[in-house]
């Protein structure tokens, strides 16, 4: 799966979304493929437990289907988190309507990581999946942005509907937070 | 594991990591981290972290793309389009407002209506029955006045009040006329008398719409307003 922008066409985000709108569906399939693993990931982290196939899905068919309303000032990847992001929130909210979710706290979000221990097989993997799950949400949402998708303050801060600065902070705070479980 | 003093520095590792720093950046970063421990073991780690956390789900890409829609230009609404539904908000509100004022004056004509009937079928001797239909209609609030040459004639209290009662048990008959009957009048009072009832119509000539009336059939229930 190839999901950097350029590893499977040269063409920017912008000329293939040009390219779709000429009527081009084959651009569309080369967007899916180039950012659909970073938002199965980003969603992963905010909370996806198994339904990032439909997450995924939905959140491009959202985005092609409003996408003149897309300016380009930030990257596309980014508008897409920030999709995914109100998507699981609106998912999660309805779930929680009809009694279908048990909301995670932030000290249970261990377990979620827990279960991912058994498919990875390294010892120090493990740690480190227990060391984010350990994080409170905002900060392992911030830090996997920074960390894992590679964002700018400036683009955590959009997709998170928070500041440079609170971003700047949440990810410090998860960094030492990260170091801490690792030194014992 | 510490943490470097040089927050600045530490900032810019993730994006070295993902090779996001521009040649001025890396070179500068790429120094520190050469005589900086702490930042060479934190860079250490976050490219550990980002190996592991990068673990992408499985994911049927062909399906996602299959669901992607066509894409669909926003519709510009030409000038004819623009015309169109200003003429029909137009005659909606047009329409509207012909339905409000018809139901405004509906209570109107029915109120008419009551007035006009009971002025022809008055019992002829009751001079008090006679004020009840005539005058009590007359005071109530929005109802039609009546024609200038009746109003005079019914407003006096002895003279006009007899003459509507018109037909054949009047004719003779002591009438309760404050205490006084036919018999007291002088002939030239009678003679008055009789002109007054030539000129008093039977039936107030009230300018009243047939076609408004029509559907205000005096048997017609009402719908009582909440």
């Amino acid at each position: 799966m190839t999901d950097d922008a350029g590893d499977a066409d040269e063409q920017t985000d912008l000329d293939l979304i040009a390219r779709w709108k000429g009527g081009d569906q084959r651009a569309a399939t080369l967007l899916v493929e180039r950012h659909a693993g970073a938002v199965a990931r980003f969603a992963r982290s905010v909370g996806a437990r198994g339904d990032e196939q439909d997450v995924v899905q939905d959140t491009f068919v959202r985005a092609f289907a409003s996408m003149d309303s897309f300016r380009g000032d930030s990257s596309l990847r980014t508008w897409l988190f920030t999709i995914a992001r109100r998507l699981l929130l609106d998912l999660r909210r309805s779930e929680r309507r009809r009694g279908e979710h048990v909301e995670v706290q932030d000290g249970d979000a261990v377990t979620e990581y827990d279960s991912l221990d058994s498919v990875v097989a390294e010892e120090t993997r493990q740690r480190m999946f227990a060391a984010v799950g350990r994080l409170s949400k905002t900060q392992r949402e911030v830090f996997m942005l920074r960390v894992s998708e590679g964002l700018s303050y400036k683009e955590i801060a959009e997709v998170a509907r928070t500041t440079e600065g609170a971003a700047r902070v949440h990810y410090h705070n998860a960094m030492r937070a990260i170091k801490e479980f690792l030194d014992d | 594991m510490t943490d470097c003093p040089n927050a600045n520095v530490r900032d810019l590792l993730p994006d070295l990591v993902h090779g996001r720093l521009d040649a001025k950046a890396r070179v500068m970063v790429e120094a520190h981290l050469a005589g900086c421990a702490d930042c060479e073991a934190e860079h250490a780690l976050l490219r550990d972290l980002r190996a592991s956390l990068r673990r992408t789900p499985h994911l049927d890409l062909a399906a996602i793309a299959a669901a992607v829609p066509a894409y669909r230009a926003p519709m510009r609404r030409s000038w004819v389009e623009w015309r169109t539904a200003a003429a029909i908000t137009v005659l909606v509100a047009g329409g509207s407002s012909v339905a409000l004022l018809q139901r405004n004056v509906a209570p109107r004509m029915d109120t008419v209506a009551v007035a006009t009937g009971p002025v022809a079928s008055v019992p002829a001797s009751s001079s008090e029955s006679l004020a009840a239909h005539t005058t009590a209609p007359r005071s109530a609030p929005g109802q039609t006045q009546l024609p200038e040459q009746v109003a005079p004639v019914l407003n006096q209290p002895l003279v006009a009040s007899a003459p509507v009662a018109r037909g054949p048990a009047a004719s003779g008959r002591e009438l309760a006329m404050g205490g006084g009957s036919f018999n007291d009048l002088s002939d030239r009072e009678l003679a008055s008398f009789l002109e007054d009832i030539e000129s008093l119509d039977a039936v107030p000539s009230v300018e009243v719409d047939n076609a408004a009336l029509a559907p205000i059939a005096p048997s017609a229930p009402r719908r009582a307003t909440p």
